[in-house]
């Protein structure tokens, strides 16, 4: 069968980096999960205020958009460990154990680099809105310092957790692509 | 040399035509110098431009300067209700010892302009008539900009936000029933359809926004003096073209309403004082309020003749 | 360099490393990297996380979280099978009826979902082993799921006509009531081939499960009554002047929770942490997609190889409907690949250009590429709905899925001829409730 049906999971076994990261990841899905029904909560109370009670909106389309975002890149590590990014694994499944292996160890590097120059240029962005006071150019004039911090937060927990997934694999806790049925 | 000029607009736009008589009026000059035109947000989105550009991602771009007043709240006055009569009056404002010190704060983030214009717009109301204040008293309203919804929501509007690409819809359902925004978006987006009147800019109008060509300062100055040369006479130029455009397309805009059967309403003397009283005690506090050298920079917009 | 060739390899490039297996919103990251880099210097790597921001910086997004929730909810309670007997007990006389229900549930699922891969599991769990076990061959078991769930994507709410609406800046309340009557012709066209096939196998009779009584058939009625409400509340609130597309989908998402937990008695934490986790996966992998797809379409933009792309085909003298079937069997190879939203953030504004320069309609185009991507979706490699049939039959062969699906995918096409030879199919109901196209 094509697709990551067949991945499961990542495991952790008994390595404490693999827990602790495996709970990190867990809490930012929680809060994903939250953040979305914030957002559900505050569009709803949106259309009362403008429908029922016919004032003002002023501050909500911003605080879901900021909150979408958020749940968006806070959840990327949990979804990862869910192995819930779509894949092509048509090669990787039609490769025998060896090789494998070793297109899993690349793959996994080259997601780690581009994730780390994400995590870097996001810090980086984020300190350059915190330093010169940016703000949203609404009336609600959000610090954007806030919304921001999800990008370079969400991407260091994406990063723990494909390292964790990367040591995971070399300790032979966790098969190359979560394919288990081979 | 190559450099790269993004804007949002479609190529029927004026704006996106003062970007091309630049282009081509360099490329005349025989300076080897090409400017390439990302239009219609193909590059970067409406108010994500100011960033790039102040950091040399991009060369020059076409845009509201006040999207990026979070940034630099100074340039909230360049969408202020009030602040601009008309298309001369614009005009001599953006010679003005204001628009230098707004061009000084540009500077800081090494931008520069090459083409100064402001553009005109308007009220829809989709039952009645928007001329003085007390018209959007309980209706829902979409305003373009920060200052606009201040004085609106002190005039008892309801103010709903949304992107100008869903007035057209929320008009048709009755989500809305008014809005405010420029004359070329109500024709872009065929707002003409949904809606009983509409209030054009005319000798006298609220909505002026300045929309200036931008520079990165650096990559300017990296130019070879004739590079500059040609670049500044072509600018020059654009910018009178600019000023004749701007005008025809409150009139226009006027027109497409009017041939779509839509009542059209003018603001009286009257009308007009009325929301610039209303506007100080809203928005023009606020902008004071925020922005600690603020008053002395209203003071000198105001001082404009 | 040559823009087009240019095109040519970061084709190429993107092929060899989503080919490796990497995730797909991460590869289009390291491709969009690796070019930005060698074409546009190392400072550009610094734009990428602002770009990829700027991206998911849309209010229209909110409603794919939304739509997702509303399957997810309604999927994990058993209102799916519900839904599916109700149709059933109706059409127990019909030869073939188990199929023709089954789809029918989907189409209804499809009408409270916006997302292919739910309206599947919601239909599936309960209907492909209750085929299996009344002696329909495999193959029509999963194959009929697998082709019914991907109406999710194109009858009202949709994600992907979501998506294709911030990238084309077309009405999104538009789009969605141009889904509606082709959708409806897919459901008739499945139904037609489901019976024909039962009807030609010539085992009719005993696949026909024991008939119902009218009582049994009244008594089932009133547990359909959450969906119809559900799906009128959604119109309601989206045409009826309440709220706009995207605010209509968090009103339908607060209501299926509160069906799910009230009607349904689904009001213990794990089981609400199971919806939510389930829409959290789907929805933060699609919208990783979108950002990343959108960091792949800046650096396509600015090494000008979209414009060029647009220009090239631009001077090319073609009939339209060559250009059009040319475009179709692209979109076609790229669904096979990739999930339908990465397709159409990466081909829309690249396409978008040429097809209405050929005087193509816009909205009429959607629904097309929807149909497209709809084939995507039950083809391999990336088939969405195929992961998810798996997982409800484990034991059925993605062989025998492809080869019950194939029937399906014959119809898809046969819409989008259709389609072709009757726009107006698309756009007839969106220019009667919304007025002529703007
Ligand atoms: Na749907
Ligand atoms: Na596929």
């Amino acid at each position: 069968m094509a697709g990551h049906s067949s991945a499961v999971a990542a495991h952790s076994g008994n390595n404490a980096f693999l827990k602790i990261v495996e709970r990190l990841s867990t809490l930012a899905g929680w809060a994903s999960a939250a953040m979305i029904v914030i957002a559900v909560a505050i569009t709803c109370q949106m259309i009362v205020v403008r429908f029922v009670l016919n004032g003002s909106t002023v501050w909500q389309t911003e605080a879901v958009i900021y909150l979408v975002i958020a749940s968006t890149l806070i959840g990327l590590p949990y979804v990862q460990r869910l192995r819930g990014h779509v894949n092509v694994d048509l090669i990787p499944i039609s490769l025998s154990p060896g090789p494998r292996f070793i297109l899993a160890i690349l793959t996994l590097f080259l997601s780690i680099l581009i994730v780390l120059v994400m995590v870097f240029y996001g810090w980086e962005y984020w300190a350059v809105a915190w330093d010169r006071g940016w703000r949203s150019d609404t009336v609600w004039g959000v610090r954007l310092w806030i919304p921001y911090l999800a990008i370079p937060v969400g991407f260091t927990l994406l990063l723990l957790q494909l390292i964790a997934d990367f040591v995971a694999l070399i300790l032979c806790i966790d098969k190359p692509f979560g394919l288990e049925d081979v | 040399a190559e450099l790269r000029l993004s804007h949002q607009w479609s190529s029927k736009d004026v704006r996106h035509k003062v970007a091309q008589i630049v282009a081509d009026e360099v490329a005349a000059a025989n300076v080897d110098l090409k400017i390439k035109i990302f239009g219609s947000k193909s590059l970067f989105k409406p108010r994500e431009q100011y960033r790039p550009l102040s950091r040399g991602f991009l060369d020059m771009s076409v845009l509201p300067l006040s999207y990026a007043g979070g940034q630099r709240p100074q340039y909230n006055l360049t969408l202020m209700p009030g602040l601009v009569k008309n298309h001369d009056h614009a005009a001599r404002l953006s010679e003005s010892p204001f628009m230098k010190d707004l061009e000084k704060i540009m500077a800081e983030d090494d931008v520069m302009v090459l083409v100064h214009g402001y553009l005109a717009g308007g009220f829809v109301g989709k039952d009645k008539c928007i001329t003085k204040p007390e018209d959007v008293k309980g209706l829902q309203t979409r305003a373009a900009g920060k200052s606009f919804e201040q004085m609106l929501a002190g005039a008892g509007a309801s103010i709903a936000s949304m992107a100008s690409s869903e007035i057209y819809n929320a008009m048709q359902t009755g989500v809305l029933n008014a809005a405010n925004t420029s004359s070329s978006s109500f024709v872009s987006y065929r707002i003409y359809e949904q809606v009983k009147c509409y209030t054009p800019a005319s000798d006298l109008a609220l909505w002026f926004m300045y929309q200036p060509l931008l520079m990165n300062k650096t990559s300017f100055e990296k130019l070879n003096e004739d590079q500059q040369k040609a670049l500044l006479a072509a600018s020059k130029k654009a910018q009178a073209y600019y000023l004749e455009e701007a005008k025809k397309q409150d009139a226009a805009s006027e027109k497409v309403f009017r041939d779509a059967g839509v009542e059209i309403a003018k603001m009286s003397q009257a009308d007009f004082d009325a929301w610039r009283e209303l506007a100080k005690k809203t928005s023009y506090k606020a902008f004071v309020d925020e922005v600690s050298d603020g008053q002395q920079l209203l003071d000198k917009a105001l001082a404009v003749e | 360099m040559d823009p087009l060739f240019l095109g040519g390899l970061v084709a190429i490039a993107t092929i060899l490393v989503l080919f490796s297996g990497v995730s797909v919103a991460l590869g289009l990251l390291i491709v969009s990297a690796g070019f930005l880099l060698t074409f546009d210097g190392f400072r550009s790597l610094e734009l990428m996380p602002e770009i990829l921001f700027g991206k998911l910086d849309n209010f229209a997004l909110l409603s794919i979280p939304m739509f997702i929730i509303m399957g997810s909810s309604i999927a994990s309670t058993r209102a799916g099978a519900d839904l599916y007997e109700a149709l059933e007990r109706w059409l127990t006389r019909v030869p073939g009826g188990l199929v023709v229900s089954n789809l029918g549930a989907c189409a209804l699922f499809a009408a409270m979902s916006g997302s292919s891969p739910a309206t599947c599991a919601a239909i599936g769990k309960m209907g492909i082993p209750e085929m299996r076990k009344r002696g329909y061959p495999d193959g029509v078991a999963a194959g009929s799921i697998a082709a019914g769930g991907t109406l999710g994507i194109l009858i009202p709410p949709s994600v992907t006509m979501i998506v294709y609406g911030i990238a084309t800046e077309t009405s999104i309340g538009r789009l969605f009531l141009a889904g509606v009557v082709p959708g409806l012709l897919l459901v008739g066209l499945f139904m037609v081939w489901s019976l024909y096939s039962t009807w030609r196998s010539g085992d009719a009779s005993r696949l026909s499960a024991g008939s119902y009584t009218w009582a049994q058939r009244f008594e089932i009625l009133p547990r359909v009554v959450p969906f119809l409400l559900i799906i009128l509340g959604v119109l309601y609130a989206m045409y009826g002047g309440i709220a706009t597309p995207s605010e209509t989908a968090a009103v339908g998402a607060l209501m299926c929770l509160l069906v799910a937990m009230i009607i349904y008695k689904l009001w213990h934490p794990s089981k609400i942490w199971i919806v939510l986790r389930d829409s959290t996966k789907e929805s933060v992998m699609i919208l990783f997609i979108i950002a990343a797809a959108g960091v792949f379409s800046y650096m396509l933009s600015s090494l000008f190889i979209t414009q060029s792309i647009a220009e090239w085909i631009g001077t090319l003298d073609v009939n339209r409907w060559v250009l059009m079937g040319a475009v179709n069997i692209f979109l076609l190879i790229a669904g096979f690949f990739l999930p339908p939203v990465a397709v159409i953030l990466m081909a829309a504004p690249i396409l978008l250009p040429i097809i209405t320069t050929a005087g193509f309609d816009p909205i009429w185009f959607a629904v097309v590429l929807t149909i497209n991507m709809e084939i995507g979706l039950i083809s391999p490699p990336v088939g969405l709905n195929l992961y998810v049939i798996n997982g409800i039959a484990p034991d059925i062969s993605l062989k025998t899925i492809l080869t019950g699906s194939l029937p399906f995918v014959a119809c898809m096409v046969l819409a989008i001829i259709l389609l072709c030879l009757f726009p107006s199919l698309a756009t007839w109901l969106p220019d009667i409730v919304m007025g002529k196209a703007i």
